[in-house]
């Protein structure tokens, strides 16, 4: 899994995430997204075009950091979750509590 | 739990041949072709041995050992060298460096699973006792550490005894259980709670994470709905109760997917409620498999949960199925499809990052499981269970699962 984080506008941070995210490597993804919030940076936009899969840990750290969020005033929403991605947040009803997009724009527009 | 290789060769035939020959062994194989994909993918997940070839284009094998050892969770990971040369200076110059052993190229295949076996044997116990030392810090000694592995032993024991050795009889249905772990503490569980003459709950269950922490959650789940069952109550209702528990007394990422229903005798119903656990079907002569997706989130993230019901009629001959995760996630024998006792290698496997070096790209899946359910559903539940165990001992090409497996079959008698 690799990811980057670049700066849009209205100070969203998206987060580009590349790669399966399974096991240990929801903590790398997990401190990523924390960190933005601890920069003072409360608006995240994750990006899971190119996620095939993620598993437990990975749902986990989701469900944590969003809660974080919530807390600090803040908004962490999803952009395009490929198949096997959206059913995981199907089935465990995430897309219930987390906003979901498929376009950048889209994403972007829930922050305003 | 299989413990995990990572084979490191520029040569793909030869990671290939050492894959091939080392899975049938029970290990866990992930490869990388190069010195770069080797430190990235230890970095990411620590596996539990290297075998690094020395002559690598960019970055070699000494130099991957190097780098390695310099960082603090990947220092402790143990190396065998494999080196073409048999130079003696090479050999030295590994061991310096900190590799654990060195196997000369070309090599027996019985002595590569006999310097592996030698290897982890040493480690193993560094690796289990280790992580107790650090938590104890100061309070450190030999007899602690006996004392912590106890109660660790103690505990499995005690989450072993708290699952039912074997499905309740019940007149009108055959039920079967499954239950596979891939640690000494499990994940998963099961149980049957008799709630009057002629209803028994059901549930089914998946705590997220590993170890003691999930295993505490599952203990805390399991007495709890013992506890709060009564048949009067929906499962909804049920679901709703444990969920707000789990939310007050845990942090939010430790959390479960569960079913829990009411089979009802009498009625021939089945009452359910789904906490975003995976679907189970219910197979029927007439429709087919459905899936019961009824219920609400998975339990134990959220304060604002909410659940609901439903009631299904079970026909005579008609199958419930419900399965943990471990059993759909069953990864299939990348690059090789496997059918019976004959492996045929493809291309597939190689690959240019380490990550999709890691044999985890198909699933077995909810629908193949779908399929092997319609296929054998002249079977008893016991009997069907077994077909599942083999359909997935030949998608993955192994016996030994890699995350722990839980099933439940009923079926109502013809």
């Amino acid at each position: 899994m690799n990811f980057e984080t670049t700066i849009g506008e209205q100070n969203i941070s998206i987060l580009h995430v590349e790669g399966k995210i399974l096991g240990n490597a929801a903590d790398a993804f997990r401190k990523e997204m924390n960190e933005q919030l601890q920069t003072g940076r409360d608006r995240l936009v994750v990006d899971l075009m190119n996620v095939p899969l993620i598993d437990s840990s990975a749902l986990g750290a989701i469900v944590v950091t969003l809660k974080s969020y919530q807390r600090s005033g803040g908004k962490l929403v999803l952009l395009n979750p490929q198949k096997a991605v959206r059913e995981v947040l199907e089935v465990t009803q995430l897309n219930t509590v987390i906003e979901i997009y498929d376009t950048e724009e889209g994403a972007c527009a829930a922050f305003v | 739990m299989a413990e995990t290789i990572l084979v490191v060769d520029d040569d793909l035939d030869i990671l290939e041949l050492l894959k091939m020959y080392l899975e049938p062994e029970g290990y866990n194989i992930r490869t990388a072709n190069d010195g770069e994909g080797a430190v990235q993918s230890v970095c990411i997940d620590p596996p539990d041995l290297i075998l690094l070839d020395v002559m690598m284009p960019h970055k070699d094998g000494f130099q991957v050992i190097e780098e390695l050892k310099n960082i603090e969770h990947t220092k402790n990971v143990p190396v065998i060298l494999l080196t073409a040369r048999g130079q003696t200076e090479d050999k030295v110059h590994g061991l310096d460096t900190g590799a654990d052993d060195y196997i000369t190229k070309p090599f027996d295949l019985r002595e590569v699973t006999a310097r592996v076996e030698a290897v982890l044997g040493r480690t193993r116990p560094i690796k289990y006792i280790n992580p107790l030392m650090h938590a104890m810090g100061d309070r450190f000694s030999e007899e602690g550490v006996q004392q912590l592995a106890g109660h660790l032993q103690a505990a499995a024991a005690i989450q072993k005894k708290l699952l039912p050795e074997q499905a309740p009889n019940i007149e009108g249905f055959d039920i079967t259980t499954l239950l596979q772990s891939s640690t000494s503490v499990s994940g998963d569980f099961y149980d049957f709670i008799p709630l009057s003459e002629t209803q028994i709950g059901i549930v089914l269950g998946d705590v997220k994470g590993n170890g003691i922490p999930a295993a505490l959650l599952m203990v805390m789940i399991r007495t709890a709905l013992r506890l709060l069952c009564h048949e009067e109550d929906t499962p909804a209702l049920i679901l709703k109760r444990i969920n707000d528990l789990v939310v007050r007394d845990t942090e939010a990422d430790l959390f479960a997917t569960m079913i829990y229903g009411i089979l009802d005798t009498e009625t021939s119903t089945f009452t359910y409620s789904n906490g975003g656990h995976c679907y189970p079907f219910h197979w029927k002569n007439t429709d087919g498999v459905s899936v019961l997706k009824t219920g609400g989130m998975l339990i134990g993230a959220f304060e604002e949960a909410t659940f609901t019901s439903e009631v299904c009629s079970l026909s005579p001959g008609d199958i419930l199925v419900f399965y943990t995760d471990g059993i759909t996630e069953t990864a299939g024998k990348n690059g090789a499809v496997f059918s019976g006792d004959q492996i045929e290698l493809t291309n597939s496997a190689h690959s240019d990052t380490p990550e999709d070096a890691i044999p985890m790209d198909t699933f077995y899946g909810g629908d193949r499981l779908a399929a092997c359910l319609s296929e054998n559903t002249a079977l008893s539940a016991s009997a069907l269970c077994e077909a599942v165990v083999n359909d997935l001992a030949l998608f993955s090409g192994s016996t030994t699962p890699h995350d722990d497996r839980a099933l439940i079959i009923v079926k109502r008698d013809t």
